[in-house]
């Protein structure tokens, strides 16, 4: 009969942002060790968590292990057995070894030959006895952003066990029993203050609250709804779900109460994700500051509410701040006044502080802090950010007039390009490092400087910021969209080049100046450029290069250019085939429209052909000399003519997509349809035939043909992957 | 509850709890952690439990006494804790009920928060302890100190006392919280925060800041040297203080501006040189100084 299994390992508060991850790999975790062990699920394993606890549970555990059966492979028959028939002392040992008898013996027939075998029959094992190696596979198979030791050792010969965070208990039930499983401690720490931990059949409620008894003690249960119900009972809602709905309805609820509504737009997802996964039981409470900090720029007040303390700001109807504030808390407290009178206190502490800096920073403008920068290192090997603003500046007005072609764009992206860093020398963004750039723009805003300037600095980080990964709009650009893509553009590039003359390449998970994500800033720039900007510009990675870099700059750019399109989701093979070649000439918005209808035609027979051959038509084709002269070879075969009379038909179609940057769907459904000719071709014509000038023309037809349909993609990488 | 009373709370709660009541390290430090009750204490396997107010100066967090919530020098309760005990959450939460701060009352969290000290080779893994929104504690589990894995885990527990006086007294001003006896926090340090500040920044002190540079440059330099020397000759603690001093000099030229961003990294780099040095010989010592070496249990 199968059971039902319950585990929950009770942890010390697990980091918020771990939770969902850890949550769904306990659950796969289980499944695999379970499976590794020859015990089956039939029912998907359901994962809960708090910051407290992380739980599985499976409704369904067969009662044994599925029987084993396999079949052992010893010497081969021929160094088995001796000339007579008889068992050689290799085959004897191989027997003896196995517990075996000589009529067990079976020929295995492999390709290397034949080998003796031994078939072995080893009957499952009850769960109950199997089930304490699943749990001690599934806390060595945990793996966690970053582990520490604990003094905490496993019984299974591997010595310590690194944790995400110390495990206080763990509760183990199979079919309502417990299944036995310590966690034993280093020798250097046990003692009565450190202890092993054994499994149970306890968990514990919310630390603080409780209804019965002393909150925080132990709760027996014995199966998984018993467990919910009585947990519940002990203000700890297991389920991320619910607390989730009752926080979003609380918040909306008390916003309401408090005469305006959540300020969505600010808050962002984020907040309202992470706030689940901070508490067992979610309350909400609210509080209020004074109105004197609604002259505060929105961002800072925002920022000091969000990032700072995790309470929510709220707007009345038009958008507006109010000087308003909620909180979600972890607890129900007697007296809730006392509570938002302390949340107060702290707020109003960090704005008064926020207010500080901000009288500080504008007792000058944000140009006098640039040479501020001249003392904040950018690189030990390339300089200060003094040095940055400079090239960041030129790079910026290059691009900018010679890039995208808009002269009256080039002195404002240089100003901003200027100004880019200064604020990393205001007192606001040394103690607020998320409104970097941000606070730059703002300051040049009240200094006077125009939309183009004061925008550009503002959102320059984007599309990859401390923590926005979306570009701005193109409404929130306005008149700034050109000089923000200069400036955007020129710091990225600035960083990717400087550090990759400095040494400073990624490798592996080693990524410490973000050089990755400053790459994928630019391609995703390059990519939505039109969307962005209104500019269709379908620029290449080289136009934006003026210098000359060497080799590894560009593939690791290429290679960022597709994990960008991978990301959007396009297929990988078809990424590879419309990314071929230099990668200074591959345009990644270019790219991405081919890709758009790419997937229409890689099914299509036609095209799959087209595919198949063209690895052979790339190979032929090398053959031709490209700097002989045309011997001037006339085709004749039937084939080859109609071949040549589908390169004739396609060029124009092809050269028309490409000089629009258009029409890519016309051109690869006409370019497929070659490929029934090309299969002709290759049937019924011999390319290197000894005729010379036959041969010249052949393979000058092929070399046409290659070089055609290489300006749309290189199909062969797009062979379909049943071969 | 006055700012005096808390700090004798804490003590006397951490006392019942085995722990040593030690004094403050007499070098200035910029953590309580720069102590070698507590650098040196948790390397090596010998058990201890301790606890101790630790005057801690941050020159670049100088407000000339007009910030009511940054110091130039602040008050920490630290406490360590080898082996740290399962209980130990617990155990620092009933410390908080022993100075009046009911848990069933407040909103407690611990947040994630990880520590690292280049300078010391030292981090660990831990949280800050939320009380309704504000920061009171710092909660660590050393992972490694001196570049050395540890052996058991130390916990080491940082309450920021001024922090939690503010809170029990509802005051919003440092300078306006009740040392003891009816005296103000700032009847007692005012003087001393704006003097202090004005010397790390080196502002209206009519002092060349050439002079200024050089003088401190040059006592990191002596300082260095004969902590090396020390160091030579076996004697870690001298050794350990020299280290500290040059620590606290270097964060003096910095909050001064008298350094420029490469030799910055230079300073920083030497003082790390010095204190992993220091924390390898401490260990290599072992046993033989009797109860100062790091004694491996028998």
């Amino acid at each position: 009969m199968d059971r039902e299994l319950l585990l929950e390992i009770g942890m010390e508060e697990i980091p918020a942002s771990w939770l969902p991850g850890l949550t769904t790999q306990l659950g796969t975790v289980l499944e695999a060790k379970l499976k590794e062990l020859r015990l089956s699920t039939e029912d998907p394993i359901e994962t809960f968590s708090t910051p407290r606890r992380l739980t599985v549970r499976s409704a369904h555990i067969s009662e044994r292990q599925t029987d084993l059966e396999e079949l052992v492979t010893g010497p081969p028959v021929s160094a088995a057995f001796g000339p007579d028939g008889a068992l050689t002392p290799a085959g004897a040992g191989f027997v003896k070894k196995q517990n075996a008898t000589e009529d067990q013996i079976e020929r295995v027939k492999t390709p290397k030959g034949e080998y003796i075998g031994v078939r072995k029959h080893q009957r499952g094992k009850a769960a109950v006895d199997v089930l304490p190696e699943v749990l001690n596979n599934v806390l060595r198979g945990m793996s966690f952003p970053k582990s520490m030791r604990w003094d905490a050792m496993l019984g299974d010969g591997k010595g310590e066990l690194p944790f995400g965070r110390p495990i206080r208990w763990i509760l183990y039930l199979y079919g309502g029993r417990v299944v036995p499983f310590t966690i034993g401690r280093s020798p250097l720490a046990a003692g009565p203050r450190v202890q092993e931990i054994s499994t149970g059949a306890s968990t514990y409620g919310h630390r603080f609250l409780t209804t019965s008894g002393r909150a925080g003690r132990a709760v027996k249960v014995k199966h998984f709804d018993d467990y919910r119900k009585r947990l519940a009972e002990h203000f700890v809602m297991i389920d991320r779900n619910e607390r989730h709905d009752r926080i979003a309805r609380e918040l909306d609820a008390e916003a309401r109460r408090r005469g305006g509504r959540i300020a969505r737009s600010l808050v962002g997802q984020g907040m309202l994700d992470e706030v689940p996964d901070l508490v067992e039981y979610p309350v909400v409470a609210s509080g209020s500051f004074a109105d004197e900090f609604l002259r505060l720029p929105e961002e800072v007040l925002t920022t000091t509410m969000i990032h700072h303390q995790h309470f929510f700001p709220v707007t009345n109807d038009q958008g507006k701040l109010l000087p308003v504030f909620l909180a979600v808390l972890n607890m129900e407290p007697d007296q809730p006044d006392v509570v938002s009178r302390n949340m107060e206190r702290v707020l109003t502490a960090r704005l008064r502080d926020a207010q500080f800096f901000y009288q500080s920073d504008r007792q000058q403008p944000l140009a006098a802090n640039q040479k501020r920068l001249d003392t904040v290192l950018f690189h030990k090997k390339i300089g200060t950010y003094l040095q940055k603003s400079d090239r960041v500046a030129e790079r910026a007005a290059q691009i900018a007039a010679d890039v995208l072609k808009a002269p009256q764009a080039e002195a404002f992206a240089r100003e901003a390009g200027q100004l880019c860093k200064a604020d990393q020398a205001t007192d606001m963004v040394r103690e607020l490092t998320e409104l970097q750039g941000t606070m730059g723009g703002i300051y040049a805003r009240e200094d006077g400087r125009p939309e183009e300037v004061w925008k550009a600095i503002y959102f320059h980080y984007l599309p990859v910021g401390v923590e926005a990964t979306a570009p701005p709009t193109k409404d929130q650009l306005g008149k700034a969209a050109i000089t923000w893509a200069s400036v955007s553009l020129a710091d990225k590039l600035d960083t990717v080049i400087s550090m990759f003359g400095a040494g400073e390449r990624p490798t592996g998970s080693r990524d410490p100046y973000g050089l990755r994500r400053a790459a994928q800033g630019i391609v995703r720039i390059l990519v939505d450029l039109p969307e962005l900007t209104g500019l269709d510009l379908r620029l290449t990675l080289g136009d934006l290069v003026t210098e000359k870099p060497e080799d590894a700059f560009w593939s690791f750019m290429i290679d960022r250019v597709r994990f960008v399109l991978e990301q959007r989701g396009y297929d990988p093979r078809n990424v590879r085939a419309v990314t071929h070649g230099d990668a200074a000439q591959v345009s990644p918005l270019v790219a991405k429209r081919k890709l758009e209808t790419l997937p229409e035609f890689t099914e299509s027979g036609d095209f799959k052909q087209l595919a198949g051959l063209f690895k052979r038509v790339r190979n032929i084709a090398k053959n031709l000399d490209a700097s002989a002269p045309d011997l001037g070879g006339k085709l004749t075969e039937p084939a080859e003519v109609a071949l040549a009379k589908e390169v004739d038909r396609v060029a124009p179609v092809v050269a028309a997509a490409v000089a629009s940057g258009a029409g890519y769907r016309q051109a690869f459904a006409e370019a497929a349809k070659a490929g029934p000719a090309v299969a002709k071709f290759f049937d019924d014509v011999m390319v290197m035939t000894d005729d010379a000038k036959l041969r010249d023309a052949r393979l000058r037809l092929l070399r046409r043909l290659e070089g055609l349909i290489l300006q749309l993609a290189d199909v062969s990488e797009i062979v379909p992957e049943e071969k | 509850m006055t700012f005096q009373d808390l700090i004798l709370k804490l003590q006397h709660y951490w006392a019942s709890q085995g722990c040593l009541i030690q004094q403050p390290l007499d070098v200035e430090v910029g953590a309580g952690t720069s102590h070698p009750e507590t650098l040196l204490r948790v390397l090596g396997s010998t058990p201890w439990n301790v606890a101790y107010i630790q005057p801690s100066r941050r020159p670049d967090d100088g407000r000339f006494g007009q910030n009511p919530n940054r110091l130039f020098k602040h008050h920490q309760l630290q406490v360590i804790l080898k082996p740290s005990p399962d209980e130990v959450q617990q155990i620092y939460l009933d410390s908080l009920e022993a100075v009046g701060i009911n848990p069933r009352q407040h909103d407690i969290r611990f947040e994630e928060d990880n520590w690292e000290s280049p300078t010391l080779g030292a981090w660990g893994i831990g949280w800050q302890v939320m009380l309704d929104g504000t920061e009171i504690t710092q909660f660590t589990y050393f992972q490694q100190v001196g570049g050395m894995d540890l052996s058991p885990i130390s916990c080491e527990i940082t309450y920021g006392v001024e922090r939690i006086a503010m809170f029990l007294q509802k005051v919003d001003n440092v300078f306006e919280m009740e040392w003891g006896g009816g005296k103000k926090y700032g009847d007692v340090r005012l003087r001393e925060e704006v003097e202090q500040s004005k010397y790390a920044f080196n502002q209206d002190t009519g002092i060349d800041p050439e002079r200024y540079s050089s003088f401190h440059r040059h006592m990191f330099d002596e300082n260095y040297k004969f902590g090396e020397e020390l160091l030579k000759a076996g004697l870690i603690l001298p050794a350990l203080e020299q280290c500290l001093k040059c620590s606290h000099l270097f964060n003096l030229l910095d909050s001064s501006g008298s350094v420029g961003v490469t030799e910055r990294m230079a300073y920083i780099l030497r003082v790390r040189q010095l204190a992993l040095a220091i924390c390898k010989a401490y260990v290599e010592q072992g046993s033989g100084i009797g109860d100062q070496g790091s004694g491996e249990r028998a």
